[in-house]
């Protein structure tokens, strides 16, 4: 609005005071006019609502309205009316010469770590790191929010992380997606990626027994790796400031990190879905909230399985702020092939189709009114259409079926499954990073 | 008073002292050995940030006007829990106070983090002011 010409003042939350500072700084309005409430608004009678309009703003102290009104009237300060460009400074480059647990403490009480040990990453550490790709040091890898980072700072986080530079190809592949674990929602996301390929094995990836538990390096380390990159390549995770996750997530650890069986999958590899071939080396990121285990949900009898039917059968309690990832052990997707599902695809659109709530269990989400409805007013498909649907239309839990990812991965101990709110972002190449 | 002189006074035959620093030897700790710490090693390390971008500044609306009375204000819900119950009651607040304010209510179109570039135009071509609620 401002930019526009036209005076304006927003109305923020109490508990959002320092993220609208910082943000209104960043985006180049550091004195951006702001009325604050009390938090949170949502869940208060009419009564309570007028009673925090008539009161005061609990920042100034002063009465709520006439800070409204005068935020768009009294006449600037040269301050406001300042212009250009200012650059911002990353800090020191090196830290110390200091011991270890200096160090250590250092990167800790600054937010640069997950609060667990790390690896000191001194230049000879991250020189080795350096060594497990070609590409030169200042080579920009990617961008997330206008901040941008180079190989060097990659290489930086992967030893804090404990990577052997024979991972560092993957690590540079997350960070060529521009998609940094830990981004700021009040809903606190999660992280998943899928691991395809040759490198699954040259890096002695677990994709059997355990597979998505701390039984490997490379598959713990990775993880971690991503989400350091989020604390140190952006804007940071700085609680209240650029990180507000309500109750936080603890796949932040190190996120979901999937290879992919691909010999004991009846299937095709989710990379060749995606459109690579067989032989590429690829990383699939995914953003969204949770994994849930299935099993026995419907149907589980000795006899008649159902596997189908169980994994639908979760949709409905899922989102639809995310569209969804399912990971199934081998076992459960050779019993899946025995029922007719000789691709995934056929599974995607079963599941697809199997998975509708009626139209006014829809609109009642509780997403509804801030993901659906806005989508639906802009226009877009299906959401506009779907928003209008009788009370009793079925309407499937996400637009497509392939909104429904598919990964095999597990060590074939019990037929099991994973559900979760996940949604695709990209694909990148690992190749390309060695 | 000298170890040897107190085990002396305490009966005990100072050869015990000889006999102490014998077993703490063998547990590799010699306590005749002059009490030297070695310097821990100290190393520089590398910053694991990004570079950020630069700041590009912008000044804000002029305050063209005085007072808001006869002016038409825009209210906006950028589609946030609470927002547009909130700002109903903004709009009450106008209509109680300042009724020669007129005020338009309006709902962003698209999910949050999404421009609204028709809702932007109109209010350019239309507002004096805007007041936009983010809620939570």
């Amino acid at each position: 609005m401002e930019k526009m010409g036209v005076p304006a003042v927003a109305i923020i939350t109490e508990a959002y005071r320092d993220l609208a500072k910082s943000t209104a700084a960043q985006r180049g309005m550091p004195t951006l006019r702001i009325a604050y409430t009390v938090h949170p608004v949502w869940g208060k009678t009419t009564d309570q609502l007028r009673a925090l309009v008539d009161g005061s703003d609990p920042v100034s102290e002063r009465p709520f309205m006439k800070e409204i009104v005068d935020a768009l009237t009294v006449p600037l300060t040269p301050e406001d009316q300042k212009s250009g460009l200012q650059a911002v400074s990353m800090g020191p480059e090196t830290f110390g010469p200091d011991t270890t647990d200096n160090l250590h403490a250092y990167f800790m009480n600054n937010q640069m770590t997950d609060y667990l040990p790390i690896i000191i990453p001194t230049e000879a550490k991250v020189e080795a790191m350096l060594k497990g790709t070609s590409h030169k040091p200042d080579e920009v890898v990617g961008r997330a929010g206008g901040y941008k980072f180079t190989v060097k700072q990659v290489a930086v986080n992967a030893v804090m992380a404990g990577c052997d530079p024979s991972y560092f190809p993957v690590i540079l592949a997350i960070a060529s997606t521009g998609a940094l674990a830990l981004g700021g929602s009040t809903t606190s996301f999660g992280y998943a990626m899928v691991i395809n390929g040759p490198i699954r094995d040259k890096l002695n990836m677990n994709y059997t027994i355990g597979a998505l538990g701390p039984f490997a390096q490379p598959n713990a380390t990775i993880g971690r790796a991503w989400s350091l990159m989020g604390k140190n390549l952006g804007a940071g995770s700085i609680p209240g400031q650029t990180y507000w996750g309500g109750q936080g997530n603890n796949l932040n650890y190190n996120n979901v990190v999937i290879a992919e069986d691909e010999k004991s999958s009846p299937w095709t590899s989710f990379h060749v879905q995606k459109g690579f071939k067989p032989e590429e080396s690829v990383v699939s990121v995914f953003n969204g909230w949770d994994m849930r285990m299935g099993h026995g949900a419907k149907g589980a009898g000795a006899t008649d399985l159902k596997f189908d039917q169980q994994i639908s059968s979760m949709f409905p309690t899922l989102t639809r702020m995310f569209n969804c990832l399912v990971v199934i052990d081998p076992l459960t997707a050779k019993l899946l092939l025995d029922q007719g599902y000789d691709t995934k695809e056929k599974l995607q659109d079963w599941l697809w189709k199997n998975s509708a709530i009626s139209a006014k269990e829809y609109r009642e989400s509780f997403l509804a009114h801030v993901w659906l409805y806005p989508r639906a007013l802009k226009g877009e498909e299906p959401y506009a259409t779907w928003w209008k649907a009788p009370d009793d239309q079925q309407i499937p839990c996400w637009p497509k079926a392939d909104d429904i990812a598919i990964v095999v991965t597990g060590g074939q101990t019990n037929a099991f499954f994973q559900v979760g709110n996940m949604n695709y972002g990209r694909s990148a190449s690992i190749d390309k990073w060695m | 008073m000298k170890r040897r002189q107190l085990l002396s006074l305490l009966g005990m035959s100072p050869a015990l002292l000889t006999s102490t620093q014998a077993k703490d030897k063998k547990h590799g700790y010699d306590q005749s050995a002059p009490s030297v710490v070695p310097a821990e090693p100290k190393y520089v390390a590398l910053s694991p940030k990004g570079t950020p971008p630069p700041v590009n500044r912008f000044p804000m609306a002029a305050r063209t006007i005085a007072r808001l009375d006869g002016k038409t204000v825009y209210l906006v819900d950028t589609g946030f829990f609470g927002a547009d119950l909130l700002l109903q009651q903004v709009a009450g607040w106008f209509e109680r106070n300042m009724p020669s304010v007129k005020v338009v209510s309006r709902k962003k179109a698209g999910t949050y983090p999404e421009e609204d570039p028709k809702l932007w135009a109109e209010i350019k071509a239309n507002a004096s002011a805007t007041i936009m609620a983010v809620g939570h």
